[in-house]
């Protein structure tokens, strides 16, 4: 990215930054410090119509443009990289609204207004079940809040088409105390024996699965009904493993 | 022998506990330094069997026969990496990955261990990215991770200093600092939904905090053998391997991405010793 550009070339990532109306304002490292634009439009080019590929300065760039640049513009990741859900890599990097306003750097505090962005935004993304709220096989919640398995690709994708990608309530949470679980999350050991199961309850609880800002903006947990990471009747079965007295997680 | 080599430098220094070391220290007497100066040192010792087997790590093998590797005659124009600048001048090597990553003028390019070593190899002993001794970028049979295993535990014990004197230096951090907590995939993660809190756990696995040097220090320190892998790995693979996890695209070996965030998180390691060749889970 860095190397040193000849001057033509930098005269012509010159143009093509300024025709593109690129944040970028600055191609090459020290023979195009100051590219006037007047100066770079006079200047005679001969490059050829496929330029190589634009050479900018980093350290002309704020910290948020040129973390973007390395993300989407230096060949830095797959962005062709196919995904379970039939994406790319790209729009696996790129953000939607909850995700950008959560991304609060060190120190930084999440403003009301965000906060109430964030809270309508999730609220807004919750679908119900059409007869309700019901809780499934708990049996099958126990797998699917215990496997990590799912929507990873990198250097080794998971094949979904044999197995069911799972909830990672694990990762995170003690469930039933016969396997371990993380502490990044509060512990949800004896979750339903301890709440009940008004409706309110069901709920509430099958809303911060499926998306949590509702309730926590800019919480740690994922979304998994807003990203689909868990359907309709896999979160009635992880529900299912969180109130039904038969699951490990009220013994 | 470069164990008895290092056993010869100052342990005095591991006794007093003096963080900003700037000579070498045994990765185990390192770590040691940490666990007793750290607030809590869970992250630093949950693993006691890993800690007990330090001075035997499988890594210094890796290591021996990078040594080798590293002063052996070989590529197209048969030369040894011994003319190799790592920042500190031709064939300095002492310290030398502590104040990695930083800028090559010859280069133009801000690097890391892997990206300068295979620079080296290619300038200086003629492969080529076809070269099975440079497209091999992992696991401990690999020439890059013997040569960087090697390069890398004449570090140990060196306070992480990467320079923040070029500009470039100064942006790839910063943006580093971006991704470090910038949210996206699958799963909504950036780095700093597991690694800013100390002793938090994802599942078993105590995770270390971005805002204790004290334990990011071991976190940062690569290579290291991985002992649920049973090989060594380096910087590039962890950031490789977490970004799976998080359920990213492909982070390509080298590119600027990883080394923005390697520059970020070293610098966040700053005046900590290096603990490498380290031995983790």
């Amino acid at each position: 990215m860095f190397k040193k550009t000849p001057i033509a070339a930098v005269a012509a990532a010159s143009l093509l930054l300024i025709a593109g109306g690129c944040t970028a304002t600055n191609a090459g490292k020290t023979e195009a410090a100051k590219p006037a634009p007047v100066a770079a439009a006079a200047a005679p080019v001969a490059a050829p119509a496929a330029a190589p590929a634009v050479k900018v300065d980093y350290t002309k760039m704020s910290a948020k443009d040129l973390a973007e640049y390395l993300i989407f513009e230096s060949d830095s990741y797959d962005l062709k990289q196919p995904t379970q859900e039939g994406t790319t890599g790209r729009a696996r990097l790129e953000q939607d609204l909850i995700q950008k306003t959560c991304s609060l750097m060190k120190g930084q505090e999440l403003s009301d207004k965000d906060r109430e962005k964030v809270m309508a935004a999730a609220a807004a993304s919750i679908k119900y079940p059409e007869g309700g709220i019901k809780l499934g096989d708990w049996k099958n919640g126990r797998e699917l809040a215990w496997s990590g398995f799912g929507f990873r690709t990198a250097h080794n994708p998971d094949d979904h088409t044999g197995r069911q990608a799972g909830g990672n309530c694990y990762n995170c949470h003690q469930l039933a105390t016969d396997r371990t679980g993380g502490d990044i999350g509060p512990s949800l050991t004896g979750y339903g024996k301890n709440r009940g199961t008004s409706p309110d309850m069901l709920k509430y609880t099958y809303d911060v699965i499926y998306n949590a800002h509702a309730y926590f903006a800019c919480t740690n947990m994922h979304r998994n009904g807003a990203m689909g990471v868990l359907n309709q009747n896999q979160i009635a079965d992880v529900m299912a493993y969180l109130f039904d007295p038969a699951s490990p997680v009220n013994k | 022998m470069m164990k008895a080599n290092l056993l010869a430098l100052p342990l005095a220094l591991a006794a007093a506990g003096v963080a900003y070391a700037s000579s070498g220290m045994l990765p185990e007497d390192a770590l040691n330094v940490q666990i007793k100066k750290a607030k809590d040192p869970s992250y630093l010792t949950q693993s006691p069997q890993n800690i007990m087997m330090m001075p035997d790590n499988p890594a210094w093998i890796v290591a021996e026969a990078g040594e080798k590797l590293f002063k052996e005659a070989r590529g197209p124009k048969n030369a040894s990496l011994e003319k190799c600048d790592f920042g500190k001048g031709p064939g300095v090597l002492e310290g030398a990955h502590a104040e990695l990553p930083r800028y090559f003028a010859d280069t133009g390019k801000v690097m890391d261990l892997d990206t300068r070593l295979v620079h080296c190899m290619k300038t200086l002993q003629g492969f080529t990215n076809d070269d099975p001794a440079i497209k091999q970028k992992h696991g401990s049979k690999s020439d890059i991770m013997k040569l960087q295993t090697y390069i890398g535990s004449k570090s140990s014990g060196y306070a992480w200093n990467p320079p923040m004197n070029h500009p470039l230096e100064k942006a790839m951090r910063d943006a580093g600092e971006v991704m470090f907590y910038r949210r996206s995939a699958t799963m909504d993660f950036n780095c700093a939904t597991c690694h800013t809190q100390t002793g938090k756990r994802i599942r078993a696995s105590v995770l270390p905090n971005v805002y204790e040097p004290t334990e990011w220090t071991k976190a940062i320190s690569w290579p290291a053998q991985r002992t649920s892998h049973d090989e060594v790995r380096s910087s590039q693979h962890r950031a490789l391997e977490c970004l799976w996890q998080m359920r990213y695209p492909n982070i390509k070996n080298g590119s600027d991405a990883s080394i923005a965030m390697i520059s970020f998180w070293t610098d966040a390691a700053r005046g900590e010793p290096a603990i490498v060749p380290d031995l983790k889970r």
